[in-house]
């Protein structure tokens, strides 16, 4: 397996708070790595170094060979790096199909693409989220799923090689987080993506994740198959506290 | 070089102080509503036009027709709070215009009415004659402003700090949505704020009449160097506003006695403005606090 | 290089590796066909009826000309613009002065009023990456007012107290009916031309990164937009346009003076073109700045010297009553086409 981003010794510190500490990993092509840890463990501040939106204090990010490490949030977009909220940020003022038609105007550089042809392609991102009949409907005006939906639609639009997701289920009931949970899945085989997953919920991570990283007070605490990092003394800790075992 | 230093200092003195009577209003509703109340500029007109047109029209004597004019004023700004900033807090841009306007508006009335040949004179002075400071000669008029400008600085701080309402409008000052929650009555509030800033620009108004120039397009003078102090201080900071106009009067002495070209006076001010926001971006008083 | 292909329902373009679909649509043409029309016998009847009529519909063509490119400025900065006369007196200043000097005609100081207000343009525009909110319409209020003061300080050049004469005039027939006639042409034509570059703009690719960009910047930069080129961008191109209009204003009258051109009562009557018209629409600048130009013809006409007390009035009671401006009186305004938030710290 080739591995698509390269993470190295990333440390990133706010005044004195450190929230993320020499933390290593790859993403391979293909693959799905769960990145997990308990609140506060620097999941979000992971994300927004990865796509730029902060940049790390020291160590290395490379994605297929190209050192991003200081590059912009639009230059990453361009290079297929992609993500979604945690919130979903929608464009309030545009349409459905529009917030998607510019995301595949903009994400990767393509060679001879107009406006119109930027729409057929992107029915096909609305279509695979299901929000075809919604599509000339202001995006201020769909309900929280379908925000979320959108999102992934947009961040597919952009043709990426790797997606950040950041807590999809967050928000949502348990019905449509399995729809939510699904769509990934197959997203992740149809496109040819690789995803980099952040969750809170564990057991989401545990059937589509390949490999888990698990993190606290922004150190890695194991890297592994799901099933090893379940049984992970330090994850158990992190997640249920030091005493766990008296009351077990 | 010992009387160019008394005439910076005693200049700075005077002009600072009536800077910050003529900017504290603005600054004020600036920390407080947060928006940019550009309608600002028509208190000034209104104030001398005001008075003159009970004095003129009706035959009043002095003091009541600056009872009267400042009841106009209260009503005036109570309309525009009513009509135009309570609707319009949200669309911004219809806000700004609607009291650019306004300020239009009234400047041309008074235009209209008593254009500058009509000889519009307040004899609003406390003390006539000059005083003399070392080598420095200023009309006392100037001199009793400036304690008048520091006493109510003072008074208002002192508002802001140990009064319940003055912790209201602060607590509003910084964020609106949990001093609703808390129980602040925020539009009442407003409409305070838009009445207690009226306070200070009448007085200073008042004050410099006598000695200044008054003419229907004095306001944006004002409004202009109202602006400068304001975002020299940090969109308003009380604190950030004294030093400022301090800042601002030191500038404008400076361009007047030292470099003696009074035409420099307001580029020297903004150019200094341009250069604080560069090092600091959000002014003198780096809190969004009132106080 | 350019590579230009007509199907049946679509102009193709090509460039390197850059496409653009120019969709035909004959069966929406009528209304804009009616009116440009409309536009372009209204000189020659006026010419016969009240010669009047062309000077106020100049003034009318040239509000409009100096709106629409605020339009663009406006919603692709994300950023209201309260100083857009600075670069009327910039463009105004270069193209007086020169001709002044070297006796240059309007073609000849045409390059240099454009290339000195895409310089300074250039030169504010990190203004629209770094200012925001109430910073930006203060610095911006407040450029036009310094360099009227500068017009004042720096008297012997800028004649600021007294204004520039004896410009080459824009065209010059002999008659000054024939003249007018001429000069409204010319200014219908830049003001078409305006709005169909602009229109087009704002429907294209480039029109949906600004809404995009407009809405949420940070994650318009996520989606890969380099937001602070297309800013910049929206902020020089539309500048340059209005540098323009200070050429033509120059070379129409003749003379050029700042206290014209640059206090906030010109600033203002711009701006209630855009906002009274149809809140930044395109075709709203043209209704505003023709409502505006007829309005104040009228009420000079019929008011005397009241006049500058009561119009101010009758726009503000405007500003009131149309939520949506004039055009939104005839179609509600669409997506993309707003005016963008002010985003005060609040």
């Amino acid at each position: 397996m080739t591995e698509l981003l390269k993470v190295r010794n990333i440390t990133k510190s706010f005044g004195g708070l450190t929230a993320l500490n020499n933390v290593s990993f790859d993403v391979h092509k293909g693959e799905t790595v769960g990145f997990i840890g308990p609140n506060g463990a620097g999941k979000t501040t992971m994300v927004n170094v990865l796509s730029g939106y902060m940049y790390a204090d020291s160590g290395e990010i490379v994605m297929d060979g190209v050192v991003i490490t200081k590059m912009k949030p639009y230059q990453r977009a361009n290079l297929g790096l992609s993500r979604t909220y945690q919130i979903p940020r929608p464009f309030p003022e545009l349409t459905a199909l529009n917030s998607v038609v510019t995301s595949a105007m903009c994400g990767k550089k393509r060679k001879n693409q107009s406006l119109e042809d930027a729409g057929y392609e992107a029915t096909h991102y609305l279509e695979f989220v299901g929000l075809f009949s919604r599509r000339n409907i202001l995006a201020s005006d769909l309900t929280f799923y379908e925000l979320r939906m959108l999102e992934l639609a947009r961040a597919l639009a952009t043709t990426p090689k790797l997606l950040f997701i950041d807590e999809v289920m967050a928000g949502l009931n348990p019905g449509e987080a399995n729809k939510a949970v699904h769509l990934i899945t197959r997203a992740k085989e149809e496109f040819g993506i690789s995803i980099f997953w952040i969750e809170h919920v564990m057991a989401v991570l545990m059937d589509a994740a390949d490999r888990i990283v698990a993190i606290d007070h922004g150190e890695k605490l194991a890297e592994g198959t799901p099933e090893e990092v379940t049984s992970n003394e330090k994850v158990i800790e992190a997640y249920l506290g030091s005493g766990w075992r008296t009351y077990a | 070089m010992w009387s160019y230093i008394q005439l910076i200092l005693i200049y700075t003195f005077i002009l600072g102080s009536i800077y910050l009577l003529v900017s504290l209003g603005f600054s004020i509703i600036c920390g407080v509503l947060r928006i940019f109340h550009l309608g600002y500029a028509y208190i000034f007109p209104l104030t001398i036009y005001g008075t003159w047109m009970f004095m003129q029209e009706l035959g009043w004597g002095l003091i009541p027709a600056i009872l009267g004019m400042v009841v106009i004023q209260f009503i005036i700004s109570y309309l525009i709070y009513k009509g135009m900033i309570k609707r319009y807090l949200e669309k911004e841009e219809i806000l700004l215009t609607a009291l650019l306007l306004v300020s239009l508006i009234v400047e041309q009335a008074a235009n209209y009415r008593y254009p500058i040949q009509a000889g519009v004179y307040l004899k609003t002075s406390l003390i006539e004659g000059t005083t003399q400071i070392g080598v420095v000669v200023i009309p006392t008029q100037l001199v009793i402003g400036a304690f008048i400008a520091l006493i109510l600085t003072a008074l208002f701080v002192l508002f802001f700090i140990k009064t319940k309402t003055g912790l209201a409008v602060r607590a509003l000052s910084q964020d609106i949505y949990s001093s609703k929650i808390i129980g602040i009555n925020v539009e009442t509030l407003y409409i305070f704020t838009m009445m207690i800033v009226l306070v200070p620009v009448i007085i200073s108004m008042l004050v410099v009449a006598p000695v200044w120039a008054v003419e229907p397009g004095m306001g944006w003078l004002y409004m202009t160097i109202a602006i400068l102090v304001s975002v020299l201080g940090g969109l308003g900071n009380i604190k950030g506003t004294i030093i400022a106009s301090f800042l601002i009067g030191l500038t404008h002495a400076i361009m007047c006695f030292v470099v003696g070209e009074p035409r420099f006076m307001n580029l020297s001010a903004l150019v200094l403005v341009m250069i604080i926001l560069i090092i600091r971006p959000q002014g003198i008083a780096r809190s969004e606090a009132l106080w | 290089m350019v590579d230009i292909e007509f199907k049946r329902d679509r102009i193709v373009i090509r460039y390197k590796e850059k496409k653009w679909d120019w969709m035909l649509e004959p069966r929406y043409w009528r209304n804009s066909i009616i009116w440009t029309s409309m536009l372009l016998i209204f000189p020659v009847f006026a010419f016969f009826v009240s010669p009047g009529l062309i000077n106020t519909m100049i003034t009318a063509n040239i509000y409009a000309a100096i709106a629409i490119p605020l339009a663009l400025m406006t919603i692709g900065t994300g950023r209201m613009n309260f100083g857009p006369n600075f670069f009327i007196g910039i463009g105004g200043y270069t193209a007086a002065l020169l001709s002044i000097a070297y006796g240059w005609g309007p073609l000849a100081t045409l390059p240099f009023a454009i290339i000195l207000t895409i310089l300074a343009a250039l030169i504010f525009s990190p203004l629209v990456v770094v200012a925001r909110g109430l910073y930006y319409v203060l610095l911006t209020l407040l450029l036009p007012l310094v360099f009227l003061e500068v017009t004042f300080i720096y008297s012997n050049i800028f004649k600021g107290d007294v204004g520039l004469f004896g410009i080459k005039l824009l065209v010059d027939m002999g008659n000054a009916k024939l003249n007018f006639l001429t000069v409204a042409y010319i200014s219908t034509g830049i003001m078409l031309l305006y709005l169909l570059v602009v229109n087009k703009i704002l429907k294209s690719r480039y029109g949906l990164i600004m809404a995009t960009i407009n809405d949420d910047e940070e994650v318009a930069h996520g989606i890969g937009i380099n937001i602070n080129k297309v800013k910049i961008l929206a902020f020089v191109f539309p500048a340059g346009m209005i540098g323009v209009m200070g050429w033509f204003l120059a070379h129409y009258f003749g003379t050029f003076a700042g206290i014209t051109y640059l206090p906030l009562t010109f600033m203002l009557k711009i701006l209630l073109v855009l906002i009274i018209g149809g809140r930044a629409q395109v075709f709203g600048c043209v209704i505003g700045g023709y409502f505006v130009a007829f309005l104040e013809m009228i009420l000079i006409r019929t008011m005397g010297p009241i006049q500058p007390v009561v119009f101010p009035i009758i726009l503000l009671i405007l500003l009131f009553v149309l939520p949506e401006g004039l055009f939104g009186i005839y179609r509600k305004r669409r997506y993309r086409e707003y005016l963008p938030t002010l985003h005060v710290r609040r």
